[in-house]
């Protein structure tokens, strides 16, 4: 080609391209998480985000319907004593890895035996077990020396730790370290070589999976995925996550900041609602083990102190629609839901009392370090309202500005807050996990097994075991209502409030679920 | 001619040792266990003991020094706490939309800056030579995230002509990687062609007061552009020596602008790692723009050659 | 001396105003820039919060008064230390053979790194505090101190009535007083102004990539840094910040560039 030729040739080329490359093929879904992806280990770790992403690369034996009804998903059905003592589950024909090994017996063994050292509910059941055994290539059995008729919705439930199947050699990795191989049995393949920390993770469909002939619903039925890949993008700017949804250069945006709403509403293209009814709740997590959040009258002047209306205006962007203040650890509007005992959550603020409180429980002035997870909105807005409140109380702040990544993986550390450890972090729980004490790891106050911060109160665990006891309803709310007084006598933790959130997507997308995690499967896109 | 060159590439090696010397003890002048800054925050007590163990820190500071440079001559720049992978290769994922990023920036800034320069100084006092000294103090003052906010609200949001964030490889097309390259481009522009532009005005002046422009200059021949592309030449030396200088400015404003318009690039690593304390990525993103930043100044010097024949002795 | 300087003039007198608001902030500022009220949050500028409030409800033309001290602290403390100390180096290196070849190939190194990625670098090492933003952005302005203070030295030597003073004996610390000092001094003022404007963009830059000062010290760049998720739809609380930051800086450098020709006496 002579350079003449070429330079129009490059012209014309040049002119002939769209505009903007939009997110137009249908077969790409462009998706804005609400943090980065660190990993997919939702076993190990209990992040949303990790766990959203392990939710279409790996399965569960049973998969919870949007009733929160355990239904089966990798398995035909399975068969339990009357006594619930036993329970035999049968996996359905044709499953396969993403590198085309055929799903086994040892796999599930092998991943219930990690999973059940991380779950709350999975402790529960080896702390019933005589044998988790292999029958045969297909079946698996469990015999426990005790009932446990929560079983299905154990394997079932939709909030990490999450019983997923994986392939034996990785079900095999230490449940306190990450995996680091990603191959599952869902409907979408993780692309490691396609992995960009911080910036992108890519899904393409897996080919050889088969879906359930029931509908889909949550985690439950066919999982039918109408894209070759959905790419995740990390963008951790909210006005740069904005811009690209009205600019249609992604498709649907998980977590949109409640400022931005009004302005995403105005655009025609772009669809806003709230997607999961069972909201969130906001939490501030302290350190049980170390001065001065080992005494509860610290952790009480910190409630009496803390003002949900503060906490839920920063979150909320000032829309008043979206909160609520509570006295409750559980999600509002659900069956237990009880303001029983949490008297001092809500109302006026009674700093004098609360520094009098702070004053006997021997504060003298340590610096307290403050996690706050900068790159997410909700946790920035939480832990810079906790400053001023730590202010206003005269305590000595060492704020720590850290990405949520490090923050999950800090709070995990025991050690004394001058050697590295922790004092407070934000975080929140969605709602649907906050309905019962059994998807509730946050609920939890075992010590030492507790999740992060550590508490400990045998009344809180008393009233837990009650529920899980419960013959009925009723009783099933009389636990409740000891859980928590309880855990408002103990202070666990503090719940900041309870808030709805918004996701927004292009009007070109269809099939979102109203679900507490963006589930992909049924969604479209013309 | 070639001893010249010789000479100058000889000159980089010292360079770029203490450059390694500095990043690599950083490390240690720092208060605090290297371990456990290497480690990160996320570290437990054995993953600082066995990092600790690694460091070999009970060795001599020049044997592990040694160690170290060893492994870096060699591509291995290390292993990131956060993602466990290795430094070159994150690096590696992330080359091309910087390097766009700064290439099209440094086309655009000589382009628009050089002129600029020449014309202000061709007409020295007249308004439009007030008016780019005007702009280049402004130029300089600005900060780089202001403008690419202004730009892309303008131009992205109000305007809707060009995609607010992003990056698409060349591979996919000369438009939709163009588009996308255009108003960070602009941003990073701002002060780099203040500089230069300065710097030609500054270089051409000094030209134009030479005798031999006078005597042309008063013939008459004051518009022709044979005389200005004659004295440009004459100027160059302070003008490339400025362009490669400001490399450094690049660098540096590359790291902003990638944040600002989400364009997956080393200064975007760079800041990811910040907030995570990433270490080992921090120091492997300052040792290679380092060397990019001396290996362009290299290639100013050599360039010298060929735009004054003097410096050949 | 307006009409021969302009720049310097207005460059001056802005800056002397901004240094006045800086000072006086305490008298001036109409709300506690630090109190918190997220019941009055992004509210546009009005007679209550004259540049609105922020995120938090904070009151920005508060913080943003305040801020003025943060950025004026980091800019005058960077210029003043990195010029002593470039000003050390500097003449050790033009007096003592010995030392100048090891100094100056460590000032070539440290200049060879881009000075945002050394600030970023030392940094990383610490915590965020203002004190430990001086002293990254010091680290990395040395150098070019230094250099210039050298190169000023050799020269010096040269002239013949320098040469005649270390001909008859003058002691080193004398003739550094005496006849070097002097004539460092006009080109030495000149580059600090020039180290302070771009010490505060650094500052800036710092804060809102996240690694400056703690993001509850109000100062311009954290203020943007939080601003900035809503600059589509509350434009005010990054502008403020924005523009006090770029007068500021426009009026060191118009002072730079006044200084540098007024001091220069081989400009027309």
């Amino acid at each position: 080609m002579r350079r003449r030729d070429f330079l129009a040739v490059a012209a014309a080329s040049t002119l002939a391209a769209p505009r903007i490359a939009r997110a137009a093929d249908k077969n790409v879904l462009r998706f804005v998480p609400q943090a980065n992806l660190s990993s997919l280990d939702a076993v190990a770790g209990t992040q949303y985000v990790v766990r959203n992403a392990a939710a279409m690369v790996w399965e569960t034996l049973y998969g919870v319907d949007h009733t929160l009804t355990p239904q089966p998903q990798m398995c035909e059905g399975h068969e339990a004593s009357a006594d619930a003592k036993t329970w035999t589950f049968k996996l359905r024909e044709g499953l396969k890895w993403h590198d085309g090994a055929p799903v086994t017996a040892r796999d599930v063994v092998a991943s219930l035996q990690r999973w059940m050292v991380r779950d709350t509910m999975g402790q529960v059941i080896k702390g019933r077990l005589d044998a988790l055994e292999v029958l045969d290539d297909r079946s698996v059995r469990f015999r426990l020396n005790k009932p446990f008729p929560k079983m299905l919705f154990a394997l079932g439930k939709s909030n990490a730790p999450m019983a997923l199947i994986m392939p034996e050699r990785i079900a095999r990795t230490d449940p306190f370290q990450l995996i680091r191989e990603y191959v599952g049995s869902g409907p979408m393949q993780f692309r490691t070589d396609e992995w960009v920390p911080g910036s992108r993770a890519v899904f393409a469909r897996f080919d050889g999976y088969v879906p359930r002939q029931e509908a889909g619903d949550w985690l439950a039925g066919g999982k039918h995925v109408a894209f070759e890949r959905i790419e995740w993008q990390i963008l951790p700017d909210p006005a740069t996550a904005g811009a690209a949804l009205q600019n249609g250069e992604i498709d649907w945006w998980e977590l949109p900041i409640p400022d931005l709403v009004p302005l995403l509403r105005k655009h025609r293209e772009v669809a806003v609602d709230i997607v999961d009814p069972l909201g969130n709740l906001g939490s501030l997590r302290m350190n049980h083990l170390w001065p001065p959040f080992n005494d509860p009258r610290a952790r009480t002047a910190l409630l009496m102190a803390a003002a949900q209306e503060d906490y839920m205006a920063a979150v909320c962007g000032g829309d008043d629609a979206l909160w609520q203040a509570t006295g409750s650890f559980f999600t509002p509007g659900t069956a237990l839901y009880t303001e029983d005992g949490g008297a001092l959550a809500k109302g006026r603020r009674d700093y004098a009392a609360a520094k009098r409180l702070l004053a006997e429980s021997g504060y003298n002035g340590e610096k307290i370090v403050l996690m706050v997870a900068t790159d997410i909105p909700i946790t920035k807005a939480e832990g810079d309202v906790t400053a001023d409140v730590l202010g206003k109380l005269g305590m000595n702040v060492d704020y720590q500005a850290l990405d949520w990544g490090t923050v999950g993986a800090r709070r995990a550390k025991k050690d004394s807050p001058t050697k590295g450890g922790w004092h407070i972090f934000h975080t929140w729980h969605a709602g649907a996990d906050c309905i019962n004490p059994a998807p509730y790891t946050a609920l939890d106050a075992g010590g030492d097994k507790a999740w992060f911060g550590w508490p400990k109160s045998q009344a809180v665990e008393d009233g837990i075991t009650a529920w899980y006891d419960a013959p009925d309803l009723a009783a099933e709310k009389a636990a409740a209502v000891v859980i928590n007084r309880a855990s408002y006598d103990n202070v666990t933790y503090i719940p900041t409030g309870f808030f709805r959130q918004y996701q927004a997507w292009r009007k070109n997308v269809s099939g979102i679920a109203r679900a507490p995690l963006p589930l992909f499967w049924g969604v479209q896109k013309s | 001619m070639w001893r010249y060159a010789a000479r100058r590439v000889l000159a980089t090696l010292p360079v770029m040792a203490v450059v390694a010397l500095f990043v690599f003890s950083l490390l240690y002048i720092a208060p605090g266990d290297p371990a456990a800054i290497i480690a990160g925050d996320q570290a437990s007590a054995e993953d600082i003991a066995r990092i600790r163990i690694s460091l070999g820190l009970d060795r001599p500071f020049a044997v592990r020094f040694g160690e170290w440079l060893w492994r870096v001559l060699h591509g291995d720049l290390g292993t990131s706490i956060f993602t466990n992978l290795s430094v070159t290769h994150m690096i590696g994922q992330r080359v091309g939309p910087s390097l766009s990023l700064m290439l099209l920036t440094l086309l655009l800034s000589v382009a628009v800056a050089v002129p600029v320069g020449v014309l202000a100084a061709a007409r020295v006092g007249s308004w439009l030579d007030r008016l780019v000294m005007l702009a280049a103090v402004v130029g300089f003052s600005v900060p780089v995230f202001v403008i690419g906010y202004g730009l892309a609200y303008v131009f992205a949001l109000q305007l809707d002509w060009l995609p607010v964030q992003g990056y698409v490889p060349l591979a996919q097309g000369l438009w939709p990687w163009l588009s996308r390259l255009i108003l960070p481009t602009l941003a990073l522009s701002g002060i780099y062609i203040a500089l230069i532009a300065r710097t030609t005005r500054a270089a051409m002046l000094e030209v134009l007061g030479q005798d031999y422009v006078r005597t042309a200059r008063a013939k008459g021949l004051a518009t022709l552009p044979v005389l200005y592309l004659h004295a440009l030449k004459n100027a160059s030396v302070p003008i490339v020596t400025v362009i490669g200088l400001g490399v450094a400015l690049l660098i540096g404003g590359a790291v902003v602008t990638e944040s600002v318009f989400a364009i997956p690039g080393i200064g975007r690593l760079v800041v990811d790692a910040i907030l995570r304390r990433d270490y080992p990525v921090i120091q492997g993103v300052t040792l290679l723009f380092s060397l990019l930043y001396v290996l362009v100044n290299l290639g100013v010097d050599l360039l010298y050659v060929v735009l004054d024949p003097r410096i050949r002795q | 001396m307006i009409r021969r300087h302009p720049g310097l003039v207005a460059g001056g007198v802005l800056l002397a105003l901004i240094v006045l608001v800086a000072i006086l902030a305490p008298e001036l500022f109409t709300v506690d820039p630090t109190a918190l009220a997220p019941a009055r949050r992004t509210r546009p500028p009005s007679a209550a919060h004259w540049f609105g409030t922020d995120m938090l409800g904070r009151d920005i033309y508060s913080r943003v008064i305040f801020g003025a001290r943060v950025s004026l602290a980091v800019g005058f403390a960077v210029a003043v230390l990195s010029s002593v100390l470039g000003l050390a180096v500097g003449v050790l290196a033009g007096f003592i053979r010995a030392l100048d070849a090891v100094a100056m190939r460590a000032m070539d190194g440290l200049m060879a790194i881009p000075p945002i990625l050394l600030a970023v670098a030392l940094m990383a090492l610490t915590r965020g505090s203002v004190q430990n933003v001086v002293l990254a952005i010091t680290v990395a302005e040395v150098p070019r101190v230094a250099r210039l203070v050298r190169g000023v030295v050799l020269s010096l030597r040269d002239l013949p009535y320098v040469e005649a003073a270390i001909a008859a004996g003058t002691r080193t610390p004398m003739l550094i007083w005496r006849h070097i000092l002097p004539n460092t001094l006009a080109p030495l003022t000149v580059q600090a102004t020039y180290i302070c404007a771009s010490a505060m963009i650094t500052e800036a830059i710092l804060s809102f990539i996240g690694a400056g000062t703690p993001p509850i010290v109000p100062s311009w760049g954290n203020i943007m840094a939080e601003g900035r998720a809503l600059w589509q739809v509350k434009p005010f609380i990054v502008f403020f910040p924005a523009a006090a930051l770029s007068l500021t800086v426009l009026a060191v450098n118009l002072l730079g560039d006044g200084l540098r020709d007024a001091l220069d006496p081989r400009r027309p």
